[in-house]
């Protein structure tokens, strides 16, 4: 214990020795939001943000604050940007909202690169790259990452922070069945300055963080160069875990809560190194009916795009002034008696969506993704499809159906594209690419099918538990609002969340993930007679093959006729030559060419003649070298091409 | 004799020669040992136990949590519902169901459906199902799994299930507090029997047919909400909350049934849980007359055979299977005896709450879809089975005989017909090119072919004729409708064999034919409903052994019982004489005069609820007795007739060729 309380003495002055000594050119951050939702949600965002500005590329060897890692990843590649999303869960926007950042289920990563000669294969050699040290760095399967399942956006992914005039280059690429767990928390939370030991991430106990309904790490590295001047730069890295608690799912029953309840612990200080360590709580809206312990000592007021949120602010460098202060404790208190029943269904956000699969069998199906548009006005949006190599999917049939929100049925009216981008998917190598753009008329909902066949896997192919369907990936969402209403979302520019406030644009840009989807492709019975069936039927084909071989065939010795030319050109040339005169009098040539006796029935059966009589020549000149080895090469090619 | 006199079959198909001698004996031999190799399936010898093969299902492995504070809101809820039953006699209460899933914490939403009831000119009905949807902490809403309870109105003709609702809201009220769920459980209230249950997996899984709208007879309309790939589902038919004992029912649409693990699974949790549960469970009072084991076992098997081979589902769980959703329901009967009543009423539904947590928990395991242990069996006692390995053998035994005639007559056909050759020959003035020709040309291929395909269509027209649209306007039921193109198209097929004669052979080749379909179906529809194709084997293996084309081993009287068998075993004859015997059962009061007439009634509504399955559930019986099974008999009765063409008949042989397809387009323009 000695050795704590001589840190807590220490790392203050150490810290202004360093201010003293370098220029006040690396920050951190920790800020804490936490927003009650419908549905007796309450969704707590935790944000930690290093900024560093290390101006030139040698400085990146002296870490302080920003994890080693990330500065070497400078070093090494030439990303400029970076996002990694470790999800478990789905958020519910038609209930919840919209969250203060975007993820999907399972994990997800893309990657800006922006470099000198950089080309395209390059670029894939350092994204699998990437993803490999990530992998290692969060104890994801990120490693699994690699070209058959990663798309360059062209549209939807924006670069946030660089020229728009160089060429750069952005890889995508998102793994639904990563399931996210503990062992993912520990080594996020250990690239905090703090560690766990304290400060805000000293809440994130995985006990209690994976009860969640839905929680979500978050890493985004960014850097930002003066134009044209490489050696003034601002590296940021921001690490966010954003959860949402249900609180019918906590032990006691009713509606109170506070931060023990959802952590486990009360907060047992600040990260000494942290320039700020804030907590927002919401108190308008559905935090309106909760009266807090204790008081925020201070309140802040947001508009942003005519929708206005009302924070109450706890300054925890404030709070933990006093020595005597132990652990500090936030108490929600909801009015007693109140009705379950009486709550009204939240009004749903202007855009929300889902995705689903239709078609029974293991066949064929049809992929849906349906967007809804519940504002007045219409809006904008380009939807990125990334389709896995084992479901073929058909452009031709990709269609936008409408219907107003009224209605319950979609009808025959279709939506025009207004951008369409396709790449196709190449099997067990690239994925099919789709962007799609269109817009979509206000109160009504777009129903965005594409028919995909299920393909057959070869038998190595299928993962453990076969039975338990592929992953399609889900589809990325984007539009851009007019208004800010339900936007929590980070302004570009900015990089703490205290940013957002009153950060009013002419348009907000949205992203949001629809669910990965299921499929049951079309599974062998991975069971003992399946096994016993696999290898018995290989150990018949390789008998087969040299035994029909050599049941089929008569070992005639030719003379040489002539010595046929050794060159390549000159052989081709003869090939030529000698196929025109053959056909011309076929009688002729087949009375020259019999060599063999039917050396390959089979071609023979279905090969057309032209092609038989070659393989009859080759074998003649094969025989013709080394009468010996030509039986077992060149005599009977498809059989061995087996 | 025509094969002694050839040399090449002679020394060569010894075995056909024999089999010629015994064909009769050796198929009754093999039809024989198909039947007792059924029966004997029933002995405990022959059939395997039960044992749990997924092993992620671990039943019982968790201790129940449910307490009777879930017992409480049970009864609670079902005295709130009796309260709306009151108000809602011929409906259901959605708005109150809406709000309890509200309430409770659940996504809820509401699915309209509408059915276009195409017969009579046609009607529209709508109906509404209510679904509240847990989404599981777990996961992303990539799977899930559905508890269904169908709603009875008061005025429903059914028994009253109305308790099953209360219970299924009491289980989702106690699942939403709990953290462990890995798939999103769907919480459905159907109504209107299966028509809701269809409705709504229909609009689960093709949810947007656009294209053929105006055709579809139901229209499913779209769900506003889902919960990915649908892994199991459990219904619930509860009669009270006190209950005797469990049913599990399993027959699905077409005879399908769910995997037997699933079986297994509610089987150990129910005991566990002290509930008496079973297969076709019935009341103990039933059960005090002591039969032998083997004596139970094959009654229950053949009850089985017998709920699977009309292929009609015997619950809403039924119609999951076509989507490979495994689904069964558990029945639950009211208590009638009050002798061995345990707990108070108090407490009464505490453990069938706690069988349906267990089982949902067990499903709630599962890391892959239902997939070891069997989808083809045949249950013979609550814990012992037979597997398809064991079953189908009795099956081929029986089909075999006719493709052991099929080989024969067709290894004998040129040899039959040298006779008549050389009787042509002999009759009409000598010239030696003739018996050539006539060994040349004396398969009629071409006319057997036609004859075939005509029959087909015959066949093909009793499926699609009904449905057409003209005569859909017809203010007419569906059951006079079905029941007048059928015996339509039964009487044409009837007349034919007595029009269209075959020329010399074509019988023959017509025998091999019959033969080889007959052989085929029953194979191909024994594999995907046992029941039906073994039941129909049965029936008609003896006819089809004692069919005979040549006069010389075919005595008379033989001949003509073959005729009378072949026309009581008429497709119409057939259902008739089965809903004749099921009404003598269910009415032993009536009279003879007028048990025939109200069995004709229901033998022509048998008909026609056959079509509106087969078009709106997509059960195939209906579709297989008439395109398979009405040409089989069609055919059948050709041959039990054997026209044949006089000896003077054959003196133009080839002009007969030419003009023998002449009398199909004839039958074709009737039939249109």
């Amino acid at each position: 214990m000695s050795w704590v309380h001589l840190w807590c003495v220490v790392a203050p002055l150490l810290a202004s020795v360093l201010a003293q000594t370098t220029p006040k050119d690396e920050h951190f951050h920790e800020e804490l939001v936490v927003r009650p939702l419908s549905g007796d949600h309450v969704n707590t965002y935790f944000q930690f943000t290093t900024r560093w500005h290390y101006g030139q590329k040698e400085n990146l060897y002296h870490t302080q604050l920003t994890p080693r890692v990330i500065a070497e990843l400078l070093q090494q590649f030439d990303v400029r940007e970076l996002h990694i999303g470790l999800t478990q869960g789905l958020w519910r926007y038609e209930t919840w909202g919209y969250p203060i950042v975007e993820a999907t289920s399972g994990a997800e990563m893309w990657a800006w690169f922006k470099g000198h000669n950089l080309t395209d294969e390059a670029v894939d050699k350092q994204w699998a790259q990437l993803a490999n040290v990530f992998s290692g760095v969060l104890c994801a399967s990120l490693n699994f990452v690699d070209n058959t399942n990663s798309i360059s956006p062209r549209h939807l992914l924006r670069p946030q922070f660089m020229p728009a005039n160089q060429e750069k280059f952005v890889r995508y690429a998102s793994l639904p069945r990563e399931i996210v767990c503990t062992e993912n928390l520990t080594p996020w939370k250990k690239l905090l300055p703090c560690g766990s030991a304290s400060g805000f991430a000293s809440l994130l106990n995985s006990g209690y963080v994976h009860n969640t309904k839905y929680h979500s790490l978050g890493l985004k590295v960014r850097t930002l160069c003066q134009d044209h001047d490489e050696d003034n730069c601002i590296l940021e890295l921001t690490q966010t875990a954003n959860l949402v608690y249900d609180l019918r799912l906590l032990e006691q029953s009713g509606n109170d809560f506070s931060l023990r309840r959802l952590f486990g612990m009360g907060l047992n200080g600040y990260c000494e190194l942290a320039t700020t360590s804030k907590i927002y709580v919401q108190r308008n809206e559905l935090g309106a009916r909760y009266q807090l312990v204790p008081l925020p000592p201070a309140e802040v007021q947001t508009t942003r795009g005519g929708y206005t949120v009302l924070y109450g602010v706890y300054d925890m460098q404030e709070q933990f002034q006093d020595q005597g202060e132990r652990l500090f404790n936030i108490a929600w208190l909801a009015p007693k008696g109140e009705e379950r029943r009486n709550r009204l269904k939240p009004a749903p956000p202007p855009i929300y969506v889902h995705r689903y699969l239709l078609g029974q069998g293991q066949e064929r199906g049809r992929i849906v993704t349906e967007v809804t548009n519940s504002h007045y006005a219409p809006l904008p949006i380009v939807v990125q499809e990334l389709i896995p190599w084992y479901v073929h999917a058909y452009l031709h049939t990709l269609n936008i159906r409408r219907r107003s929100m009224a209605r319950h049925e979609y009808g025959r009216e279709t939506l025009p594209f207004k951008l369409l981008h396709y790449a196709p998917g190449k099997q067990r190598e690239l994925p099919t690419h789709l962007e799609i753009g269109f817009v979509l008329p206000g109160q009504s909902s777009a129903l965005i099918t594409i028919d995909v066949d299920y393909l057959v896997l070869k038998w190595l192919e299928y993962p453990p538990d076969a039975n338990h369907g592929h992953y399609i990936n889900a589809a990325l969402v984007f539009s851009s609002l007019p208004m800010g209403t339900n936007y929590s979302a980070l302004p570009l520019e900015g990089h703490l969340f205290a940013h957002s406030f009153n950060a009013t644009r002419p348009s907000y840009v949205l992203g949001l993930h629809t669910e990965a989807l299921i499929v049951s492709l079309p599974t062998p019975d991975f069971s003992m007679p399946y096994n016993v069936i696999c290898l018995a039927c290989t150990v018949v084909a390789l008998a087969f093959g040299p035994i029909h071989s050599v049941a089929t065939k008569v070992i005639v010795v030719v003379r040489p006729t002539s010595a046929g030319p050794r060159n390549f050109l000159k052989r081709l040339k003869e090939k030529l030559f000698s196929r025109g005169g053959q056909e011309s009098t076929p009688m002729e040539g087949k009375r020259e060419g019999v060599v063999l006796d039917d050396p390959c029935p089979d071609e023979k059966a279905d090969g057309d003649q032209e092609e038989e009589r070659e393989g009859k020549e080759e074998a003649a000149e094969a025989l013709i070298a080394n009468p010996f080895e030509s039986l077992s090469s060149a005599a009977c090619p498809t059989v061995w091409d087996l | 004799m025509g094969l002694l006199s050839d040399p090449s079959i002679s020394t060569q198909n010894k075995l056909v020669d024999s089999l010629a001698k015994h064909v009769r004996k050796v198929c009754s031999g093999f039809y024989v040992l198909g039947v007792v190799w059924l029966a004997c399936l029933a002995l405990p010898e022959f059939n395997h136990g039960t044992y749990l093969s997924e092993n992620a299902l671990s039943p019982g492995l968790v201790y129940p949590e449910i307490r009777i504070d879930s017992n409480r809101l049970a009864s609670q809820l079902l005295e709130e519902l009796q309260r709306e039953r009151k108000e809602h006699q011929s409906t259901t209460p959605h708005a109150w169901i809406t709000a309890k899933f509200n309430e409770f914490g659940l996504e809820t939403h509401t699915h309209n459906y509408t059915l276009r009831y195409p017969f009579g000119g046609g009607k529209e009905y709508h109906g509404k199902n209510i679904y509240g949807i847990l989404r599981a902490p777990r996961i992303a809403s990539t799977e899930g799994i559905v508890f269904t309870a169908p709603y009875r109105a008061p005025t429903s003709v059914h028994p009253d299930i109305s308790p099953s609702v209360p219970l299924l809201l009491a289980f989702a009220d106690f699942a939403r507090r709990k953290n462990y769920w890995a798939k999103d459980l769907i919480f459905l209230v159907t109504e209107q029997e299966q028509l809701g249950m269809q409705a709504w997996l229909e609009a689960y899984h093709d949810g947007d047919r656009v294209m053929n709208v105006s055709k579809a007879y139901l229209l499913p309309g779209n769900l506003p909400a889902r919960a990915g790939s649908l892994q199991a589902a459990l219904n619930i038919e509860v009669q009270d909350l006190e209950i005797d004992y469990v049913d599990v029912k399993i027959e699905g649409l077409n005879g399908k049934l769910p995997n037997l693990d699933m079986f297994n699974l509610v089987q150990r949790i129910m005991a566990r849980e002290g509930i008496t549960s079973g297969y076709k469970q019935t009341l103990r009072k039933k059960r005090r007359s002591n039969p032998t084991v083997f004596e139970k076992n094959l009654r229950q098997m053949l009850s089985m055979l017998a709920t699977q081979s009309s292929g009609v589902p015997n619950g809403n769980h039924g119609l999951f299977h076509r989507y490979r959703i495994d689904a069964l329901t558990i029945a639950a009967a009211k208590r009638q005896t009050h002798a061995t009543l345990k707990g108070n009423a108090g407490s009464a539904a505490v453990p069938l709450l706690k069988a349906i947590e267990g089982i949902a928990r067990s499903l709630n395991n599962l890391l892959e879809r239902f997939h070891q242990s069997f989808f083809f069996y045949v249950i013979v006692n609550n814990d012992r089975y037979i597997s398809i390995g064991d079953y189908m053998p009795a099956l081929v035994a029986l089909v075999a005989c006719a493709f052991f005639k099929a080989y024969l007559t067709w290894s004998t056909l040129d040899f039959e017909l040298q006779p008549a050759a050389t009787a042509t020959a002999s009759a009409e003035t000598q010239s030696g090119s003739e018996p050539d020709t006539a060994v040349e040309d004396g398969l009629p291929y071409g006319s057997v072919l036609i004859y075939l395909t005509a029959v087909l269509l015959i066949g093909y027209l009793g499926n699609v004729l009904p449905l057409q649209q003209y005569f859909l306007e017809i203010p007419m039921g569906a059951a006079p409708l079905t029941t007048s193109v059928l015996s339509f198209l039964t009487l044409i097929g009837f007349i034919l064999p007595f029009v269209v004669v075959l020329p010399a052979g074509g019988l023959e080749l017509l025998h091999v034919g019959f033969l080889l379909i007959f052989g085929c179906s029953l194979i191909v529809i024994g594999l995907l409903n046992f029941a039906l194709g073994f039941f129909v084997a049965v029936l008609t293996v003896p006819v089809v052994i004692a069919l005979e084309t040549s006069e010389k081993n075919w005595n008379g009287s033989m001949r003509n019982l073959t005729r009378l068998i072949t026309v009581l075993l008429n497709p119409m004859v057939v259902v008739y004489l089965i809903v004749l015997c099921m009404s003598f059962y269910q009415f032993p009061e009536l009279k003879l005069d007028k048990l025939l007439l109200r069995a004709a009634t229901a033998a022509m509504d048998a008909s026609a609820y056959g079509l509106i399955d087969c078009v709106i559930y997509g059960n195939w019986l209906y579709f297989v007795v008439s395109t398979v099974f009405l040409p089989l008999w069609i055919l059948c009765w050709t041959l039990a007739l054997s026209k044949r063409r006089e000896i003077a008949d054959y003196s133009d042989n080839e002009e007969a060729q030419r003009r023998k397809p002449k009398p199909q387009p004839q039958t074709k323009l009737k039939t249109n």
